[in-house]
């Protein structure tokens, strides 16, 4: 019996070890590093001073407007068009599905490199993109060089990489719902809409809620797609905090306060999460 | 207890399945309703394939055919050319092989470590289960550039910067990886684990021949997330790695990235050459993948 | 199931263990090669790779137990893990570093003793061969930590047949308002846009025009400098080049260097360098190139300015210094090594080399023009500027400045704004 007792902690143990060697470690040592300030080569303590002068930095703030911004339009947005994709996809009358799904999934497997490279391109203000628009007789748009629409632009990317990721996801829990539960809502005459909601989103509730965690995490530590496609500009109009933490850090060389931005995200994130589960009305 | 194993397994392959049928589409107006469906998931098709194919064009063209006006979209000749100059810059097969030898390792150690981990913390009740939990999730939420430096001091004093090791090293216990797993345990029926002890059997048995045989949908699936996170990783094995015969496909590749010189014939060749075995890994797992990430959905 | 386990796993820790076992000893910094001979370290990105193992096997037959090992990367991943290491505490460290002009001041106020000081090893001696512009570059408080190499001196490069089908003579381009107005007729005649730029992105143009005024964001003392005269006028002629609709919005390097190629835009100011570029991205674009010196502020101003460029320096961590001084020494002073260099497509800044037939030929890809004699008459009249260590934030804040004025702000407001802002982020 005492052997049964051990066996979780010992089951356990690897991961944990590991854990604490390779990632609590750091992570103590970069919290300390949040405190401190590089002067002359060498890190000294400075107190709060790293998040002090983060209350007052414009560009922070600017940074984590422009952050919630992208996350509340990019991820609904996303997650729909997954859920609309997966629905289709899971529909009976088609064939070819497994075709549609790799091919779905193409895009989160895509080289970084290939794919900036080819955003960047289509965008220009004579890029491809303009170049359709302008043939149905559209304006051409700024994509990479006005505010508003720098960040469409960076919502596009991000969009373009990621659905059909989610997708899948959703598909497989799709597949899990049992046909009997649609079959009982007919003979009650339940129409399309009313299944949908009343059947499909609640059985997919922990997965959506799985998928939501999983791009908040992804949103908040945003990096890939403004450095690659727009540096952060115009004017700071696509400065993410992912991008803003690697800026201090690897160009000013002020890694103490990159440290500082890490943890207020951190903070950030951990409320977010935690709201997410409770408007999902799950505890577990 | 064999009766009931078979049960499972038989759910989850009916499962399966279920995601292949196909009814014909027989009255007029499903197959109107069929022919919407195809041309939504056509237009899907091309947006999401499209850099995929731009990618294989650009591999086969000269690096001055990039970014012509109107863009270059068919194949050229320069196939070869590209292939023998990225050869002669990066050494592919070294590059390959280290590639898939630092992932293929990755997944095996991270695959035995997290899926156990993840079983007793579905399965068992222990002082300090919630904690250690909640512990891997909040990880999950910490930017990795802020313990990059920390992280690369430690390798530096433990004199294992430039091994195979340290790159996998801190990403050994990945968190979403015994969260994906975790929720795969949930649904796996507690009544088996029972009946399993009650036949006497230790409990290493159990884990090895009763629960991991009917998760391979989610080892598969957990396996390509891990694959996936080792494949693409760059930022860490460039810090850790000094030695160009030690270079993994991303950072090889970002070594061709000069200042005003850059071949994007042998950038694209690379990211070509890059992207294939992580597709075929993709493709061979892909069945079990999809229901594998059922059994998170089923918790 | 379980045996299948078990071995993989038994595998698997074999194998982590031959790893660890078998590769540590290569640790990269001054590792023992196989011969036995101390080999040196040295990180650089691709075309400086070539130049430096031709220099080292050269140096190698005098000095028969010198050996250099040079790691290849990316120019971006060159600065990732040097500040990495240098963050860490000086660790995993190579003994010779490449690093652009822009970058060095940077590096070395936030690491003051991580670089050798070349100085007390006697580089003084050997300064009178560079720029001033690149030595004053390289020293901190009296002594230099780098050694220069390559240099940007600058030129406006055209398109001989956009030129030609204009009727506009590139000689009659003085000044900036002769630009602006050959632009407007290349515009009216061709359709074409005189220039790419990336008014929201980048502000190589500002930066050359300010170094052609012999100022920087900051002045000679170090403080904020943005609001200068000199910067208002650089910003008054990147708006009216804007306001004169004959820019082409560039967004990123790839689609400004593909306009050229294109033919899409007619001129490039830039630094020497982009004669690589535009031979390796518009190969069948010979013959209709040109370049002529950029155009001055007032009629027989200075017309000499910089844009990019890199240096060598020596790590302080490295236990193999002198070593690594005598073959940077040799590898930036001798002749030989440098007309190497120029071949590889990388200017060199050694005076004594601009003697070598090399610089006196006819470029055919440039219509035959003497692009060469040009640009190395122009290094020594390139105006020393101050970078200081706040380089990059600076840089930051000049790119957002910018960017307001093109869209409609007041040009003294944006950078009083930018001034403003930049001592709040420097202090």
């Amino acid at each position: 019996m005492t052997h049964t007792k051990r066996f979780p902690y010992l089951f356990i143990a690897p991961a944990v070890i590991l854990f604490c060697i390779f990632t609590v470690y750091p992570i103590i040592s970069s919290f300390i590093l949040s405190f401190q300030e590089m002067e002359g080569g060498q890190y000294v303590f400075a107190g709060l001073e790293n998040y002090k002068r983060l209350l007052n930095d414009s560009i922070f703030w600017t940074a984590l407007k422009n952050t919630f911004l992208i996350f509340i339009i990019q991820v609904p947005i996303m997650i729909i068009l997954a859920m609309v994709l997966a629905s289709t996809l899971n529909s009976q009358l088609l064939k070819l599905k497994g075709f549609f799904r790799v091919s779905f999934f193409l895009p989160a497997v895509t080289s970084l490199v290939a794919y900036s490279i080819l955003f960047k391109i289509m965008l220009q203000e004579e890029g491809l993109f303009n170049n359709l628009f302008m043939m149905v007789g559209m304006d051409p748009i700024p994509w990479l060089s006005d505010p508003f629409w720098a960040k469409a632009s960076i919502i596009m990317a991000m969009t373009w990489r990621w659905t059909g990721y989610n997708m899948v996801i959703f598909l497989a829990a799709l597949q899990n719902i049992s046909e009997d539960l649609y079959e009982a809502a007919s003979l009650d005459g339940a129409g399309k809409i009313r299944k949908f909601f009343y059947i499909t989103v609640p059985q997919l509730k922990p997965v959506i809620l799985f998928a939501a965690i999983l791009s908040t995490i992804g949103t908040l530590q945003l990096f890939d797609e403004p450095y690659n496609l727009t540096e952060g500009g115009p004017a700071d109009s696509t400065m993410t905090l992912g991008l803003y933490i690697y800026q201090s850090g690897f160009e000013y060389f002020e890694f103490g306060y990159a440290s500082a931005i890490a943890y207020t995200v951190v903070i950030i994130v951990a409320i977010l999460s935690f709201i997410q589960f409770k408007v999902a009305g799950d505890d577990k | 207890m064999s009766t009931k194993i078979n049960t499972f397994k038989r759910t989850v392959q009916s499962l399966q399945i279920r995601g292949q049928q196909t009814k014909k589409a027989s009255t007029p107006k499903a197959k109107f309703k069929a022919l919407w469906m195809y041309l939504l998931l056509v237009v899907f098709l091309i947006i999401s394939v499209f850099p995929f194919y731009w990618m294989f064009v650009g591999a086969t063209n000269d690096s001055s055919k990039m970014f012509t006006n109107p863009p270059t979209l068919s194949f050229g000749s320069e196939f070869m050319t590209n292939l023998t100059n990225l050869n002669e810059s990066i050494g592919i097969a070294r590059v390959m092989f280290n590639s898939i030898f630092v992932s293929v390792l990755y997944v095996v150690i991270a695959l035995a470590v997290c899926t156990s981990a993840a079983y007793v913390l579905a399965k068992f009740e222990f002082k300090g289960r919630k904690f250690i939990f909640t512990a891997f999730l909040l990880s999950m939420m910490i930017p990795y550039q802020a313990t990059l430096i920390p992280l690369f001091r430690m390798m530096s004093d433990l004199n294992l910067l430039n091994t195979y090791f340290a790159i996998i090293a801190p990403q050994l216990c990945f968190p979403f990886a015994i969260f994906l797993m975790r929720q795969n345990f949930l649904a796996f029926p507690s009544e088996l684990l029972e009946s399993a002890r009650l036949d006497g059997a230790s409990e290493f048995r159990i884990f090895m021949s009763v629960v991991v045989p009917s998760m391979k949908p989610a080892l598969a699936a957990t396996s390509i997330f891990l694959f996936m996170t080792q494949w693409n990783n760059f930022m860490w094995p460039l810090v850790v790695l000094n030695e160009n015969s030690m270079y993994t496909f991303p950072v090889a590749l970002s070594s061709l990235m000069g200042l005003s010189y850059i071949d994007y014939g042998q950038v694209m060749m690379g990211v070509t050459l890059a992207t294939v075995p992580i597709i075929v890994f993709f493709l061979a797992l892909q069945r079990h993948f999809i229901s594998g990430m059922l059994g998170s959905a089923l918790k | 199931m379980k045996k299948l386990f078990g071995m993989i796993i038994f595998v698997a820790f074999v194998l982590v263990l031959g790893a660890c076992s078998s590769d540590s000893s290569g640790e990269g910094d001054s590792g023992e090669s196989d011969s036995g001979k101390e080999e040196l370290t040295a990180w650089a990105w691709n075309i400086n790779v070539p130049v430096l193992e031709m220099a080292a096997e050269k140096f190698e037959e005098e000095n028969p137990d010198f050996k250099l090992n040079v790691v290849e990367m990316g120019t971006s991943d060159v600065y990732s893990k040097l500040t990495t290491g240098l963050q860490a505490g000086g660790k995993g460290l190579p003994d010779i570093v490449l690093v652009e002009d822009d970058r060095f001041q940077g590096y070395i106020n936030t690491f003051p003793d991580a670089f050798a000081n070349l100085s007390e090893m006697g580089f003084d001696e050997q300064k009178s061969k560079f720029p001033d512009y690149k030595t004053e570059l390289l020293t901190k408080d009296g002594a230099m930590y780098g050694f220069p190499f390559d240099g940007g001196p600058t030129g406006v490069f055209y398109r001989r047949d956009i030129f030609n089908e204009a009727g506009v003579t590139p000689e009659d381009i003085k000044t900036w308002d002769d630009f602006i107005e050959a632009g407007k007729t290349i515009k009216d005649k061709t359709g074409k846009d005189m220039i790419g730029l990336d008014l929201n992105g980048d502000d190589g143009l500002y930066r050359m025009m300010l170094t052609q005024q012999g100022t920087f964001y900051f002045d000679d003392e170090g403080e904020v400098n943005l609001a200068s005269d000199e910067s208002k006028k650089a910003m008054e002629i990147t708006k009216e080049l804007k306001d004169a609709g004959i820019v082409k919005n560039t967004v990123g390097w790839d689609p400004w260097i593909s306009a050229m190629t294109e033919g899409d835009v007619a001129t490039a100011p830039s630094g020497a360098w982009l004669y690589g570029s535009i031979t390796q991205q518009g190969k069948d674009t010979s013959g209709k190139w040109g370049v002529f010196k950029l155009p001055a502020f007032e009629e027989g101003g200075n017309r000499a300015s910089n844009l990019g460029g890199s240096n060598y320096v020596i790590m302080s961590a490295s236990d193999q210094k002198e070593k690594a001084y005598d073959f940077m020494e040799y590898f930036s002073t001798t002749n030989e090594v440098q007309v190497e260099a120029m071949e590889g497509g990388l200017f060199p800044s050694l005076n004594t080399v601009y003697d070598n037939e090399i610089f006196k030929q006819e470029v055919e890809f440039f219509d035959n023009q003497k692009i060469w004699e040009m640009f190395a008459g122009e290094m020594e009249n390139i105006p020393a500027v101050n970078y200081t260590g706040d380089y990059a934030v600076a840089k930051d804040e000049a790119v957002k400045a910018q960017s307001k004025i093109v869209n409609g702000t007041p040009i003294e407001e944006a950078l009083e704004n930018a001034v403003k802002t930049l001592k709040n982020r420097t202090q």
